[in-house]
């Protein structure tokens, strides 16, 4: 196989955005072609887009030839787009860096978009539920907060992880956040602010929550002649993995508090980039409730199992503590555009590894992970490297 | 013309609409059902139309004990979707040793327990666009 790195990256401004789906397709691509110097639209051979629900959110499908003709790309290679839920957007990712590394294209743009804000709320959040099962879930009312509620309550039960503990991952990822530009959320938090927000679904209180949000984010990604071609300074895909344990809620691990695919996903991109956990200087991990975010540490190996809530506690996913963890301020305080959110996790990690990070930059960040989920047994691990 | 909107979160219970509108019959009438496999004898949940185990296509129809207990609950205030009130009480109900996804119906949501027995309650939802009554296999207290 051949080395494939991002050499690209551009993130549109997430929130409720007062623009259309392809207004946002525009923001993020123009981030993306402005960052790269020596590349042009004509000279993208392929584009892979990761959006989840635009038939339902924009009156749209058939989104991918959209994005191309909106962005002035002609596909050669590779048109096509991902659909994974939540994860969508790395799942864009690993087919782009398949198809670089396979020799059947040198330049891709993966984008990811959605547009998932409409005029009444609860309408958009009656579109989430199309992401769990119709029949057995989604008729009762069921989106996700009720499925990482129920691990929440679960991860309190056996090994005593408090709301407190919770809530510090809220105010970690919200101040992380008020030093991105792009965020939601820009204002930061505080423990009482947290602890005291809108209950959601027992125990997952507002601030532990990432909201509905629009956004695009876009990389560009290039076989080794051409990346050492476009820039000094790639950042090399150095491992991924993917793993399922199912899709109903019913069929995952019988204890909410165990997640064995995110295991098996990391264990596999670790194995391929031939690191372990303990080099990681920087995680984009899928924060979107708090308790994913504990739970992320521990099947990740950033800690043993159940000592997440020390583990936040003490600062050691924060700067200056072990890895930093979720430095644009992850889902939680960037927001969760769905399709969006996997691309803008390497966006981040490209700006990191390559020391452009400005106010959220890691000390000397060499090596990156990214973590997208889509539900509790769906997972997707990305590693990233300044060194091929 | 007014603001549009078209969704429908139940499923289309009827025979002409789903294989497994046996499970529908049976739960209007106050069972609750589901598949055994006819190749290798599994019997799962929720009741589906291929088993993973042995591929097999064959299945009929079994009922499963309409009381079971409470695994794991939360309660959602707030977010819910259009058409959807809170608080309301999403449980996994252990029925036979199945997990089953439901909701609680006429609980008081701050007295719910992990371990509390529950029974079947059939909720009936909105009629498909042909008019069919449509059930939905929620729980009650006991």
């Amino acid at each position: 196989m051949r080395k494939v790195a991002l050499v690209g990256a551009g993130v549109s401004k997430f929130g409720v955005r007062k623009a259309t789906y392809r207004d946002l397709v525009w923001e993020a691509g123009k981030a993306c072609f402005d960052a790269t110097p020596g590349v042009l639209p004509k000279d993208v051979e392929g584009l892979v887009v990761g959006s989840v629900m635009p038939e339902r959110t924009a009156f749209q499908s058939h989104i991918s030839s959209l994005a191309a003709e909106a962005l002035g790309i002609r596909p050669s290679a590779l048109s096509a787009r991902t659909e994974h839920m939540c994860a969508s957007g790395t799942v864009g990712i690993r087919y782009a860096y398949a198809f670089i590394a396979a020799g059947l294209a040198d330049l891709v743009m993966v984008l990811g978009v959605e547009k998932l804000n409409q005029p009444s709320g609860d309408e958009a959040i009656l579109n989430m539920g199309t992401g769990v099962d119709r029949e057995w879930e989604a008729a009762f009312g069921l989106t996700a907060p009720p499925c990482f509620a129920l691990a929440a309550q679960r991860h309190m039960a056996a090994y005593g992880t408090s709301e407190e503990q919770l809530a510090l991952v809220g105010v970690k990822n919200h101040t992380h956040a008020a030093k991105n530009p792009n965020a939601h959320f820009t204002k930061g938090a505080t423990l009482e602010q947290v602890l005291c927000s809108r209950m959601i679904s027992t125990p997952l209180r507002l601030f532990m929550c990432s909201p509905i949000t629009d956004g695009a984010a876009a990389v560009l990604l290039a076989s080794e002649d051409r990346a050492r071609a476009l820039t000094d300074t790639p950042v090399w895909i150095r491992g991924t993995g993917q793993a399922l344990d199912g899709f109903q809620l019913t069929s995952l691990h019988e204890d909410y508090a165990h997640w064995p695919a995110m295991r098996r996903a990391a264990q596999a991109a670790y194995a391929m980039a031939g690191v372990g956990p303990h080099e990681v200087d920087l995680a984009e991990v899928h924060d979107c409730f708090a308790i994913a975010e504990l739970i992320a540490y521990e099947e990740l190996g950033f800690c043993r199992k159940g000592e997440a809530g020390p583990f936040v506690a003490a600062g050691r996913s924060d700067y200056g503590g072990d890895v930093v963890v979720n430095p644009r301020g992850g889902l939680i305080g960037c927001g969760h555009p769905l399709g969006a959110t996997g691309v803008a996790q390497a966006a981040e990690v490209f700006v990191q590894l390559r020391g452009e990070a400005g106010a959220r930059q890691v000390t000397d960040a060499s090596l990156g992970l990214t973590h997208n989920n889509s539900g509790m047994g769906e997972h997707v691990v990305m590693i990233y490297g300044r060194e091929p | 013309m007014s603001y549009f909107r078209a969704i429908d979160p139940f499923p289309l219970e009827s025979a002409e609409h789903t294989k497994l509108h046996e499970f529908y019959a049976r739960l209007a009438g106050g069972r609750l059902a589901t598949t055994r496999c006819g190749g290798c004898g599994a019997t799962t949940w929720p009741p589906r139309g291929f088993c993973p185990e042995c591929a097999s296509d064959r299945f009929e129809w079994v009922d499963l004990p309409a009381e079971g207990t409470v695994h794991a609950f939360t309660v959602q205030d707030a977010g819910l979707p259009a058409g959807f009130d809170g608080p309301r009480v999403f449980a996994i109900v252990k029925v036979a040793g199945h997990r089953i996804f439901s909701i609680l119906t006429g609980a008081d949501p701050g007295a719910v327990r992990v371990g509390q027995r529950v029974a079947l309650a059939p909720l009936r939802v909105a009629d498909d666009p042909r008019g069919h009554p449509r059930w939905l296999p929620a729980f009650r207290v006991t």
